[in-house]
């Protein structure tokens, strides 16, 4: 019997003819969502589906990266990185084998007397500083050239 | 030692800038710029100490030569107008061996000093041989031919200027100073 009515009748004159907006004015929307699983409809949803159809570098675009960052506390943001874990993770032997590093470990591991050489040619070279310097002094901040051109590029020049 | 280096500024070279001071090892590589007058000064007591205990030594050897083979030992009598040309001699051939080979005599070496070329080139043999015949002129006058190493725009004394040659550091003060926190640092470490 209800086939036979819903046969005769042309629902989509009759949703036509209904106001949506009078019968949700009439609906109370706060007591149906509090009646809905939203957990229960996510669980239903797949995301990976969902973040498919989504253009991430649309959405990145319009984006202000700039404000992004200035919200960021970057110390607080520091404090909870592990430095020594992150320098667990460091290859030493690759750094060592790619950077100078390695001559001056063997370097460092010289003698007592490459200690006391250059213990003396620092005493030295600060002795020639304050020679230097007085010098400068009697002579009104007379500079004299940092070496020969063939030895010293000219950015070192004073 | 600290100072502005210490807080990562760059230490001048010696005599080059405004008055700063200069730590134990300093952060600026001193390859190729211009020696000081203090480590040029102390290089010279150097050679002085290895070419006279050489002399002595090399007199103490012939006397000791004569004494085994002749039977009569020589008592070498310092002034003694031979024993003194053969001093110059040697004072000349040490001086001048070492500056025509390599620029750096053993004082040199040992405080990081080298004879260059003006231009800061190889010195070579004629440039060390004039060099080290000059040397003596720049200690007439109370040593005046010195002043320059001081008061010069090159700090080139008497005899550099008459061979055309300069003196520069030639050891690198920031590998010695990172050598220095290395050998603190395993130390503190260890």
């Amino acid at each position: 019997m209800i086939d036979l009515v819903l046969e005769a009748l042309d629902v989509n004159a009759l949703i036509e003819r209904i106001n949506l907006n009078a019968v949700l004015a009439r609906v109370e929307l706060n007591d149906l969502l509090r009646r809905v699983d939203l957990n229960e409809a996510l669980d239903q949803v797949d995301l990976n589906q969902v973040l498919d159809r989504v253009d991430l570098n649309q959405a990145l675009d319009r984006v202000d990266m700039d404000r992004l960052v200035a919200r960021l506390d970057i110390d607080k943001l520091i404090a909870r990185v592990d430095i020594n874990e992150i320098a667990g993770r460091i290859d030493i032997e690759a750094l060592v084998k790619n950077t100078d590093l390695g001559a001056v470990m063997v370097s460092s591991s010289t003698s007592l007397v490459t200690e006391a050489v250059d213990l003396g040619r620092s005493h030295a070279v600060s002795l020639d500083d304050t020679l230097a310097r007085w010098v400068s002094r009697l002579r009104r901040n007379h500079k004299g050239r940092a070496g020969p051109p063939g030895l010293v590029s000219p950015e070192e020049e004073p | 030692m600290t100072g502005p280096a210490d807080a990562g500024l760059p230490a001048p070279a010696p005599g080059s800038g405004p008055a700063r001071r200069v730590p134990l090892t300093t952060r600026q590589n001193l390859r190729g710029h211009y020696a000081g007058f203090a480590s040029r000064f102390i290089a010279f007591v150097f050679d002085c100490a290895i070419s006279i205990g050489v002399f002595e030594l090399a007199l103490g050897a012939a006397s000791f030569a004569a004494s085994v083979l002749v039977g009569t030992s020589i008592h070498w009598n310092r002034g003694n107008i031979w024993v003194v040309l053969a001093f110059f001699a040697w004072q000349f051939f040490y001086y001048a061996y070492f500056w025509t080979a390599s620029g750096k005599t053993p004082g040199m070496v040992l405080l990081g000093v080298q004879v260059v070329g003006a231009e800061g080139g190889h010195a070579g043999t004629r440039r060390g041989l004039i060099r080290a015949l000059a040397f003596p002129l720049s200690f007439i006058v109370a040593g005046l031919g010195f002043a320059g190493i001081l008061l010069g725009r090159d700090r080139r004394a008497l005899h550099d200027v008459i061979a055309g040659t300069a003196v520069v550091y030639c050891w690198d003060a920031r590998e010695a100073r990172l050598r220095s926190l290395a050998r603190h640092g395993g130390t503190r470490r260890s």
